[in-house]
Order: structure tokens, then C-alpha cells, then sequence
């Protein structure tokens, strides 16, 4: 919507301080990541050397990298299932009009405004097996068990994420399902349908889209999972819980090989690439 | 009205499955130490409220300087996002700059693993020689929320009559005059929006600053985190440090939770 020739320098004017922001922290880090990829550059030596594929080489043939992608991708689908579906039914629940929703639904809206970290210092506490009331309370009940231990820790890590991340979810779905038209129900119950028909014939298909969108967000959320299960877990017990971005992490800055942890970095990217257009796609951008 | 308690006792399960951890630390935090130690039920009120000044700077940790670390970067970041990002979205939706493939790009960075971006910027920030400092982690934080708060300002900017605008064309006005003083008083449901998502996201952002910060610069996210290995017995001091540490983004988000939920939403959904 271009109304005059002058405004085409305004619009560069009022642009342009994103343009810098995108080149220097976006373009310019990108082209850092990918010759860092390239280079031997150890945090224990000074000298930076080209090193060609060295880097790739090692990144395809190391089991770790790969072990952690594997978790990474079942932790996030598991999670963004769990969430998806738990958020979707709280939804459901709130579109209604029932005694203290005001209060609830601002109660249910906390886990989005706790920092994750936090959160998760706070599972330490609460988990403890000395001091938490969460093992204390297991124990009245006869059930001495460890929680983080390997046999559990994988469901412990999805039940501690559901209690954080469903409140996104749920919102989403709420807001989604506030834009179909009351009418649509009014008449599905003049035709006498019942409950479960209509959210399966109605609700579901008008709220696929929105759906489909949420449970994206919610996947590639996941799959950056990095804080919590850092501060819980280190990765641990050995590294049966290391997400791709803890393994970036430690690679980078505990074992200090920023080449090969670069390398891991752009084949991850490379990995994702192929979904981007898609992903993109769903939203729908237009500008008008 | 038929009325739904059954609605409101599932609604506050899940409340309370929510907050549990919350609570958890708001319990330990007022026991005494002496009860801490005897077990997770036993109470005992510490009515010297000795955790929350031991966590307040009595017993020498650096938890304020992490608190205050933390306001400055949310508050820094919330300002410099939108500096950036409220005249581009004006530019790209009214003046046809770059069109949607911009927002394409900047969605596409909503896509990219924040993860990839941790070495090449401990690398550049080190050449600027702003690692461990404040102004380093509000230019990381603004990277993490420039696509939101574009999305964000696009939509609400959209959704504004555009007669208003093209009448204080015909009246003279240029670009800069109708921006400052016809578009930005009418943007107030969508910065706030961005204002409250900002301000949480980057008083949550734990990644970014484990890497770039040391020191001087560490918010209350590393500070707590690192309290839990280096303090690990003193439960009542974590307890109360991370309690505090929760309430300023929740404080605010509560109060303008209405412009939480349309940003969330309108980000996620419409774009």
C-alpha cells in the first residue's frame, strides 16, 4: 500500500534499524557458525586452523550426537502429545461458564509466567528425596521409589514438562475455540446432537488448522528443551536424557571443542531445513 | 444457570498440579531450618522471616545484584524490541516494505534452534567485548523476541482503520508526524502485549544467559540455578530467593494477563 514516492525512503528509514539488527545479530552470527563448523577451535588452544569436513566427520560417527537427536525427538513428540491433548481437554473445561473460572483461569496461566529455570530449581525442591514432599508424600504411601532413576526418569521429565508447558496449549486452544460462532452449536443442538458428536464433528474439524499450528509450536518448542532437564538432570543419569541442546552445550563450553559443537549446530539446522517452508507456510502471512 | 462445579473441580485440579512446585517453595521458605531438616511435613513458622533476609543480601550471597541484573535486562529488552520492531512492522504493513517474505524471515527464525546461535554469539560478543554485561544480554533477549513482537505489532497495526491515517495524510502529515502521533496512541493493546511477553520471555531466557554472562550480568535464572549446586543444603534460602525471583513477571503478567492472552494468541495464530 505505497501512497507516495517519498514514502519509500521513510519506509527504509523505519526499517532500517531492524535491517542492522538482523545483519549483525542474525547474518553475520549465522556466517560465524557455519566457518567456526569448518575450523579446529578448542577452547585449550590459541591458534584457530581450517579443518575442512574434520568437524562433520566426527559429528556423523559420534553415538552421543545421535542418541541425543533420538531423545530429542521422542522427548518433544511425547510431550507435545501429552500437552497437546491435556490442553485441549482443560480447554473444553473452560468453555463454560462455571463457578470461580475468573480466578481458575488466571490460576492456570501461572506456569507460563514462571521462568523455566525456576521452575525447575523448584522440582529440585519439591523432588528432593530428603527434604521434597513429593517423595515424602510417596512414602506414606509405601512407595520408596527414586524418581530420577533410569527406569523413571523419562516419564518424570514429560510429567515436570506437562506441568509447565500445558498452560500454552491450553490458552491456544481456548483463544481458537472463542472465535467459533456460538450459532454453530445453538443449531447442533436443535438437531439434537450430543456432546461427544458435536466436538468430534464440529469443534474438531473448524479447530484443525489452529490445531495443527499449536501442536508445531509446541514440537519445535520441545525440541529446544534445554533448561529444565540441564538443571535436573545434567543429561544424566549418564546420558540418557541429553537433549541436542545440551549436548551443543557441554560440547561447546564443558569440553570446550566450539568446532564440533558448530558442526552439530549447522547439522541439526540442515536437518530441520527440509520442514521450514512447511512450518512457515501454515501461518498465514499475508500482509494485507 | 445450571451450575458446573463439576467444571470447577477438574479446572482446579489442573490449578493445582500447576502450582504445586510454587507452593512447595513458598512452604519451605517460611518453615525454620529445624523443620526443613526433620521432614517435608513437619511445620514449624520461622517468624523471623530469617530465609528471606538471608536471600535480601543478610547472608552475603549476590542474589540482589542477580535481581537487579534481571530487571535491567527485561526492562532493556522490552524497550529496545520494540524500538526495533514497531516502526518495521509500521513500514512492512502500511508503506509495503519488503512485503511478507520479511515476516517470513523472521518467523523462520522462530524455527532455527536458539541453540545455533550460542557459539557464534560468545564469539562476536567477546570481540565487541560485551560478554557479561547487560547490554549483551538485552541484544540476545531482543534476537529471542524480535519474531513475536513483530508478528504482534503487525496484527494490531493491520487491524487499525486506515482512514485515520490517510485523513492525516490528506491534512499534510508525513510518515514520522502520522507514526508518532495518529498509529502509536493507538497501539496501546498491542504493546502491551509485547511489553508483558517480553518482559516474561526474557526474564526467563536461561541459555542464553549461562553462556554470555559470568559474572557481572548474571540474572536471577543462572543466580538460582547455580545456588541449588553451590548452596545445596541451605533449601530455605533457595526457597525463598526463587520465590522471589518468580514474582515480578508474575505480578505483571496477572495484571495485564488480558494482553498476555491476545499476544499469545494473535502471535501463535493469526501472524
Amino acid at each position: 500500500m505505497i501512497r507516495q514516492r517519498g514514502d519509500r525512503v521513510s519506509a527504509v528509514v523505519l526499517a532500517a534499524p531492524l535491517l542492522i539488527f538482523l545483519s549483525t545479530l542474525v547474518v553475520w552470527p549465522i556466517y560465524l557458525g557455519i566457518k567456526t563448523s569448518l575450523s579446529r577451535d578448542l577452547l585449550s588452544e590459541f591458534e584457530i586452523t581450517p579443518a575442512g569436513l574434520d568437524n562433520f566427520r566426527t559429528i556423523l560417527a559420534a553415538s552421543d550426537f545421535w542418541l541425543a537427536l533420538r531423545f530429542t525427538i521422542l522427548f518433544a513428540i511425547v510431550v507435545t502429545i501429552v500437552e497437546g491433548l491435556l490442553g485441549f481437554a482443560l480447554a473444553l473445561v473452560f468453555d463454560r461458564k462455571f463457578p470461580g473460572k475468573r480466578t481458575l483461569f488466571s490460576m492456570v496461566l501461572i506456569p507460563i509466567m514462571i521462568a523455566p529455570s525456576l521452575m525447575a530449581v523448584m522440582y529440585r525442591l519439591i523432588l528432593n528425596e530428603n527434604i521434597g514432599i513429593i517423595p515424602g508424600f510417596l512414602q506414606k504411601f509405601g512407595l520408596d521409589i527414586s524418581i530420577f532413576d533410569k527406569r523413571y526418569v523419562f516419564f518424570t521429565l514429560v510429567a515436570l514438562d506437562a506441568i509447565q508447558y500445558t498452560s500454552f496449549a491450553f490458552l491456544l486452544v481456548y483463544a481458537a475455540l472463542q472465535n467459533i460462532p456460538q450459532q454453530i452449536y445453538e443449531s447442533a443442538a436443535i438437531d439434537g446432537a450430543r456432546y461427544r458428536q458435536v466436538i468430534w464433528r464440529i469443534t474438531l474439524p473448524i479447530l484443525k488448522p489452529a490445531l495443527a499450528i499449536i501442536a508445531m509450536l509446541r514440537l519445535i518448542d520441545s525440541f529446544r528443551t534445554f533448561d529444565t532437564i540441564y538443571i535436573l538432570t545434567g543429561g544424566g543419569p549418564g546420558t540418557s536424557t541429553q537433549t541436542i541442546g545440551i549436548y551443543i552445550y557441554k560440547t561447546a563450553f564443558i569440553t570446550g571443542d566450539f568446532g564440533l559443537a558448530s558442526a552439530a549446530s549447522v547439522t541439526l539446522v540442515l536437518l530441520l531445513a527440509p520442514l521450514m517452508p512447511k512450518i512457515i507456510k501454515q501461518f498465514r502471512l499475508d500482509i494485507k | 444457570m445450571k451450575r458446573n462445579w463439576w467444571a470447577t473441580i477438574v479446572a482446579a485440579l489442573f490449578a493445582f498440579f500447576f502450582m504445586l512446585p510454587l507452593l512447595g517453595a513458598i512452604y519451605t521458605s517460611f518453615r525454620t531450618d529445624n523443620a526443613i531438616a526433620s521432614g517435608p511435613f513437619v511445620w514449624e513458622f520461622d517468624s523471623g522471616f530469617t530465609h528471606y533476609k538471608n536471600a535480601m543480601g543478610a547472608a552475603g550471597y549476590d542474589f540482589e545484584s542477580f535481581f537487579r541484573n534481571s530487571i535491567l535486562i527485561s526492562t532493556g529488552t522490552v524497550i529496545l524490541t520494540t524500538i526495533i520492531s514497531l516502526p518495521a512492522a509500521y513500514s512492512i504493513v502500511r508503506l509495503g516494505f519488503g512485503g511478507a517474505w520479511l515476516l517470513r524471515i523472521a518467523l523462520s527464525l522462530r524455527i532455527l534452534p536458539a541453540v545455533f546461535f550460542i557459539i557464534p554469539f560468545y564469539k562476536l560478543f567477546t570481540n565487541l567485548a560485551i560478554v557479561d554485561s547487560v547490554r549483551g544480554l538485552i541484544l540476545a533477549n531482543t534476537f529471542v523476541n524480535l519474531t513475536l513482537a513483530l508478528l504482534i505489532f503487525s496484527s494490531t497495526i493491520k487491524d487499525l482503520p486506515y482512514e485515520i491515517e490517510e485523513a492525516a495524510h490528506v491534512d499534510g502529515a508525513g510518515v514520522f508526524r502520522t507514526l508518532t502521533s495518529i498509529v502509536f496512541p493507538l497501539m496501546g493493546p498491542g504493546l502491551a502485549a509485547v511489553g508483558v511477553l517480553t518482559f516474561i520471555f526474557s526474564w526467563s531466557d536461561y541459555l542464553f544467559a549461562v553462556v554470555l554472562s559470568s559474572s557481572n550480568a548474571t540474572p536471577v535464572t543462572v543466580g538460582a540455578a547455580n545456588f541449588v549446586t553451590s548452596y545445596g543444603v541451605r533449601w530455605g534460602d533457595i526457597s525463598a530467593a526463587v520465590t522471589l525471583s518468580v514474582l515480578p513477571p508474575l505480578i505483571f503478567a496477572t495484571l495485564a494477563q488480558k494482553y498476555l492472552v491476545k499476544g499469545l494468541s494473535s502471535g501463535a495464530i493469526k501472524g
